[in-house]
């Protein structure tokens, strides 16, 4: 019964968290000194008729608490503004992006979730050992790597053997679907390898720190004591245990996943939100600014509120 | 299994020439290493309970730990372990495996924490039962919830996690998980340690009926004579990884041959002997110091589901005079420590009054509430916490002068701190003044810190369960100075303690507290001999007397009620 | 709280306070490691402008020379010397970082010790902020902000510091709510100190350890954001920092011509002073976590020493 508190608690702030990113980015884009209120209707060579359409649409020379009105209610019936750059609506840019973001930042951070898990607890019961040692020093050196780096080192050393930029062959035309699917995958291989390489260091020091943490728990001496097999040790007492500090601590990593991936869709010309994003800054695309941080701050919201409900299936003990 | 047909002189547990030494790494056997037990022999016949007694660091649960086979991978050890006669060491950890919780099970000391908190008691329990193939998979639960009625627990308990168990429910589920293989020995860690004294006399109760039920050999690893006393056959006493007296406890508490053990029986706290060990007793009627008048105080972090308007304090009355030490006794959570920060004005009351030489104390200005600290001080319980690590002693003694801008200068504040060092005892106090914390033992740290508090020559001092973290042998120093302080300074002495036979040996009057009321109060003799509450003689007789013969009637007359 | 009248004491009797244990890190090999990374590049950093062996402004050679002895990390597109750009980049690079860092460390310490010594409304008000912070995406935050405001150091360095105090602030609190029930400072309460005396005099100073800690840690994080917000040019493009060294190499074709050497001494300059940091605020934290002192499942098992009536064991 107090359980269900915690659950109610989790969904309000995750709802404030979303409103509140949702009156910054109003207050970004419109307040602050040096972003002109006209901006939105700027788009360049639109018409005439076009600008007054869009000044109207968005009450431009209405007050400012008319605009946040408007602003709101514009958000939720998908108006999002016109991009500057291919004038089409932001809305419609953003869903193509987030088609293609979906695919490399998901897989790629299962695989480093599933990797990190593997490698940190692998190490954290061979505490001190050899094996121990390398592994945690080679997470170490993964993760001090800037994912820029990383991702142009590998440009370079596979170059010619997997493609580099994009997300389809250029010169290949009249593809079958499934030659499609290929050609997709197959250039999906370098962003997902960069994301998985950079992500399973954070999570694999992350995980072996929780573990440590929880091999010295007294309930890890009853388990021996009852004279149960190492293997059984480890999985339902230690990372059982273990498994509550990692969600939270990965859905705090959210934040770097998508630092992550916007680096790596810059690096490899992705199309995805990351790129969008990019290319929205160097053309002083405020409307794709606006909706594409917009966009990645609820899927992280959102993701963040899975993690507080699985904590929550995950710890009896959650009260409050 | 080897069948108990080879007669009863096999014993079911023997510890022959047992040593353990430390090593500061798994791998550096050689270079620094202390040698924590040392040729150690022990015999445990089925169906014996055996104390292993002793103060801490003297290597008894090493004892235990390295009979289990559980002991770090700094440890190297000789020596044999025979179970029904079968050496269990001898194959190092990977053999032990198969003989744990099968032949030998163990109920640890913190029984909070020794359950998986993420998994039901049934889970563990059935764990226990099926990984050692004892019972089948259908009959499991059914075995799981016979085993919870034989420790006195409902079978609902088998659905529900550990934290939603109380202390000594906790200590039941983990003793039923310890026979669920029918061990043939028994090895409990302080079982009761953490335990309130009532419910400490219904688990030794439990497993002493458990030991006869099932043949089973106990060892019981206690700091506390008085529970050996109460439910051992034997007991062992160790000294520095040496056990240096062995007998029956009979014998060991009328004829105690090592100096060592008469020690520790005189200084085990005893119902019988607490008013003969009386010092003084101010009897004179002086000035009143602390008035208490109906206080109520709320539970600090109320959950919205428990009854708002159950206090954790309740209408709370006393008075302590000058000269006058008071105790406050309780159980845990009876609202025994919130009523003391209450009148330290630690916490926010609900209602009532405090006064301190007469003054209201609850409305104060800050600036009055600093002065009031000067004429209240309060000694906490754990001696290791009380100081700040980083001050030397006379840092530390010297803070509250500071704070109160009292001594001028430094000689003369430095006069004030030499005075308050020696008057606690810790002479010459030059020796003392530069040093660090972790350089002084446990009694020195808590003189430290009532010399902290004496420094500033308080009216009335607080105490809170000033010597339960300290070894027993050291505890009547810091309660002798308590005592000396009262008459010395005719201070008015306040002192919470769970503990009724230290209130009965030094407090002139004893206030019982339950459930945030003040249950009785009386002068120590009253209480001892003509309590008028139920609760009272409850608690009077759970204390576990040293004196093994006074446990014979103890039992008897609880097994009848 | 609930139970136990004698519990056991959280504190290892035999301690002597956070600083001997930060000075007793450093005689291990990954803190001492860390610890001379650190100091080998601020040395250098802070040495550049005399080292540096060509300028970073006029060409001294071809374009995209390899690497050979008179330039021994070769040249970028315009013909200037990689190993003169890596000095003089690092040396904004680590001041950006150490300013960064600075500004979260005040922030994250200040809200920390604030919200955990009053607790209450104060810490709820405080921790949702920090919440926030911590679920908002800080790279894309940095991104729009910085895209907002215009590229500039003095920007970036705001824009790093302003927003990754979070992680400080949560340790900072835990560490302080649990000293605030700590005996010792109960008893300074006690005897009639101030609020200011007790964290200025208790607090402080037991945390100062772990702020040591965080203060390097953010570090790490700091160099990095700035390297990634100079690769998207957000950074000041006349600045020369291991971020804009990587961007300009990676706009000007470093990776389709092969010149692996216009990016390697930055990116790796970049990894071997993050690895330091961390390396060295991982092995403080770690020393000061109480819970990793104990390990009750340890690769190696105790052993078994045979005695035959001789040697020092045999009684």
């Amino acid at each position: 019964m107090r359980r269900t508190g915690y659950i109610w608690k989790r969904s309000v702030f995750a709802v404030v968290t979303i409103f509140a990113a949702v009156s910054f980015n109003f207050v970004l884009f419109r307040v602050l000194p040096g972003s002109a209120i006209t901006r939105i209707s700027r788009v360049p060579n639109a018409s005439p008729s076009m600008k007054k359409a869009l000044a109207e649409q968005f009450g431009l020379d209405k007050s400012m608490w008319d605009q946040y009105w408007l602003y709101l209610k514009n958000l939720f019936t998908g108006n999002w503004g016109i991009s500057y750059s291919n004038r089409q609506p932001v809305i419609e840019n953003l869903a193509v992006a987030f088609g293609n973001t979906l695919p490399v930042v998901s897989i790629g951070t299962i695989v480093a979730i599933i990797l990190g898990i593997l490698v940190g607890v692998h190490s954290a019961v061979r505490r001190g050992t050899f094996a121990d040692h390398f592994s945690t020093n080679l997470a170490v050196l993964f993760y001090a790597f800037p994912t820029q780096f990383l991702g142009m080192m590998l440009l370079i050393f596979f170059a010619g053997v997997l493609p580099a930029a994009g997300t389809h062959d250029p010169f290949a035309f009249n593809q079958t679907p499934w030659e499609s699917f290929l050609d997709y995958s197959k250039h999906m291989i370098l962003p997902v390898l960069t994301l998985v390489l950079t992500l399973y260091a954070e999570n694999a020091l992350i995980v072996r720190s929780s573990m440590l943490e929880t091999l010295g728990e007294d309930y890890i001496l009853t388990a021996r004591a009852k004279g149960l097999s190492r293997r059984k040790i480890i999985r339902d007492y230690a990372m059982r245990n273990a498994l509550l500090p990692i969600v939270t601590m990965v859905a705090l990593a959210l934040g770097a996943i998508v630092s992550g991936a916007i680096l790596i869709e810059v690096i490899f010309s992705w199309p995805g939100i990351g790129r969008a994003l990019y290319d929205a800054v160097l053309q002083r695309d405020y409307p794709m600014l606006q909706g594409g941080f917009l966009i990645i701050t609820v899927v992280v919201v959102l993701l963040n509120y899975l993690a507080d409900l699985a904590y929550y299936k995950l710890d009896p003990r959650v009260v409050d | 299994m080897t069948s108990s047909t080879a007669g009863s002189d096999v014993p079911a547990l023997e510890i022959s020439n047992l040593n353990v030494w430390f090593g500061t790494s798994h791998r550096s056997s050689k270079g620094q290493e202390s040698h924590a037990v040392k040729a150690l022999n022990l015999k445990v016949m089925p169906g014996e309970r055996v104390g292993l007694v002793g103060e801490s660091g003297c290597g008894k649960t090493t004892t235990i730990l390295s009979a289990m086979g559980l002991l770090p991978s700094t440890a190297s050890v000789s020596g044999e372990v025979l179970l029904n006669g079968v050496d269990i060491i001898s194959g190092g950890e990977s053999g032990m495996a198969s003989h744990r919780w099968r032949e030998i099970a163990m109920v640890f000391q913190g029984a909070m924490s020794a359950f998986n908190p993420v998994k039901t008691i049934g889970w563990q329990i059935i764990e226990a039962l099926r990984i050692h193939n004892v019972v089948g998979e259908k009959q499991s639960t059914s075995r799981a919830i016979e085993l919870l009625g034989l420790v006195g627990l409902k079978p609902n308990v088998l659905d529900l996690y550990p934290h939603q168990l109380s202390g000594g429910m906790k200590q039941r589920a983990m003793i039923a998980m310890a026979i669920a293989c029918e061990p043939k020995v028994l090895l409990a860690d302080e079982p009761t340690t953490a335990l309130d004294v009532v419910i400490q006399d219904q688990i030794l109760n439990l497993l002493t009926s458990l030991t006869e039920e099932l043949n089973l050999a106990l060892v019981l690893v206690t700091h506390d004579l008085g529970v050996v006393a109460q439910s051992c056959d034997r007991a062992a006493v160790m000294l520095g990884g040496q056990i240096v007296e062995e007998g029956a406890i009979e014998k060991l508490w009328k004829n105690p041959s090592h100096e060592y053990t008469r020690k520790l029986f005189n200084s085990t706290p005893d119902l019988a002997s607490a008013l003969e060990k009386r010092k003084s007793s101010g009897s004179e009627k002086k000035a009143t110091l602390l008035e208490v008048r109906d206080l109520s105080v709320k539970y600090e972090n109320s959950h919205p589901t428990t009854d708002s308007r159950k206090l954790a304090v309740d209408g709370v009355n006393f008075d302590v005079r000058a000269g006058e030490l008071v105790a406050l006794v309780g159980e845990s959570g009876c609202g025994k420590t919130t009523t003391v920060q209450a009148i330290m004005g630690m916490v926010d009351i609900q209602a009532g009054e405090i006064r301190v030489s007469g003054e209201d104390t609850v409305r104060l200005r800050p600036s009055a509430r600093k002065q009031l600290r000067r004429s209240m001080q309060l000694i906490y319980q754990d001696p290791y916490e009380a100081l700040d690590v980083r001050f030397r002693v006379k840092d530390t003694v010297e803070e509250p002068l500071v704070i109160h801008g009292i001594g001028g200068n430094r000689a003369s504040r430095l006069q004030l701190i030499i005075e308050a060092l020696e008057e606690v005892g810790l002479t010459p106090a030059s020796a003392f003044l530069n040093r660090f914390p972790h350089e002084l033992s446990g009694g020195q740290r808590q003189r430290v810190a009532i010399a902290a508090s004496i420094v500033l020559r308080p009216k009335v001092l607080l105490a809170d369960e000033p010597v339960s973290m300290l070894d027993v042998t050291l505890r009547s120093g810091v309660l002798d100075l308590l005592d000396r302080l009262r008459s010395a300074h005719d201070m008015g002495i306040l002192m919470v303690t769970h503990d009724l036979s230290t209130a009965i040996e030094h407090a002139d009057r004893i206030l019982v507290m339950r459930d945030g009321k003040i249950e009785e109060e009386g002068t120590s003799n009253a209480i001892l001999n003509s309590p008028r509450s139920s609760y009272t003689r409850l608690l009077l007789d759970s204390v576990p007397s040293p004196n093994p013969d006074s446990k014979r009637g103890l039992v008897q007359k609880n097994l009848v009620s | 709280m609930t139970e136990g009248q004698i519990r056991q004491s959280k504190v290892d009797p035999s301690s002597r306070g956070g600083w001997w244990t930060v000075l007793n890190v450093l005689r291990q090999p990954t803190a001492a490691i860390g610890f001379g990374i650190l100091a080998f590049f601020t040395v250098i950093s802070l040495l550049s402008p005399w080292i540096k062996p060509y300028s970073t402004h006029l060409a001294s050679c071809a374009v995209f020379e390899p690497p050979s002895a008179s330039h021994w990390f070769g040249c970028d597109d315009g013909g200037i010397d990689v190993l003169s750009l890596t000095l003089e980049g690092g040396l904004i690079s680590m001041y950006v970082g150490f300013t960064a860092a600075t500004i979260t460390i005040l922030i994250g310490a200040t809200i920390g010790i604030v919200s955990g010594y009053f607790g209450g409304w104060i810490d709820t008000v405080l921790m949702r902020i920090t919440d926030y912070f911590l679920v908002v995406p800080q790279l894309v935050l940095m991104i729009v902000v910085a895209a907002v405001w215009g590229p500039s150091l003095e920007h970036v360095i705001l824009v790093i510091g302003l927003l990754l105090w979070t992680y400080t602030a949560r340790i900072v609190r835990a560490q302080v709510k649990s000293l605030r029930e700590r005996v010792f400072i109960r008893r300074a309460i006690s005897i009639g100190s101030g609020h200011l005396r007790i964290i200025w005099r208790h607090i402080l100073p037991q945390i100062g350890p772990l702020l040591v800690a965080s203060t390097v840690l953010a570090i790490t994080v700091a160099v990095f954001n700035e390297t990634a917000l100079a690769f998207l040019g957000l950074s000041d493009p006349t600045a020369i920092t291991w971020g804009t060294i990587m961007e300009h190499a990676f706009q000007r074709a470093a990776v389709s011509t092969g010149s692996w050497w216009a990016i390697v001494p930055a990116g790796l300059a970049v990894a071997i002073l993050i690895m330091g940091c961390y390396m060295l605020g991982r092995s403080i934290e770690d020393a000061l976590n109480p819970r990793l002192r104990v390990s009750y499942l340890s690769p190696y098992s105790w052993q078994l020493r045979t005695l035959v009536g001789r040697g020092k064991g045999a009684l």
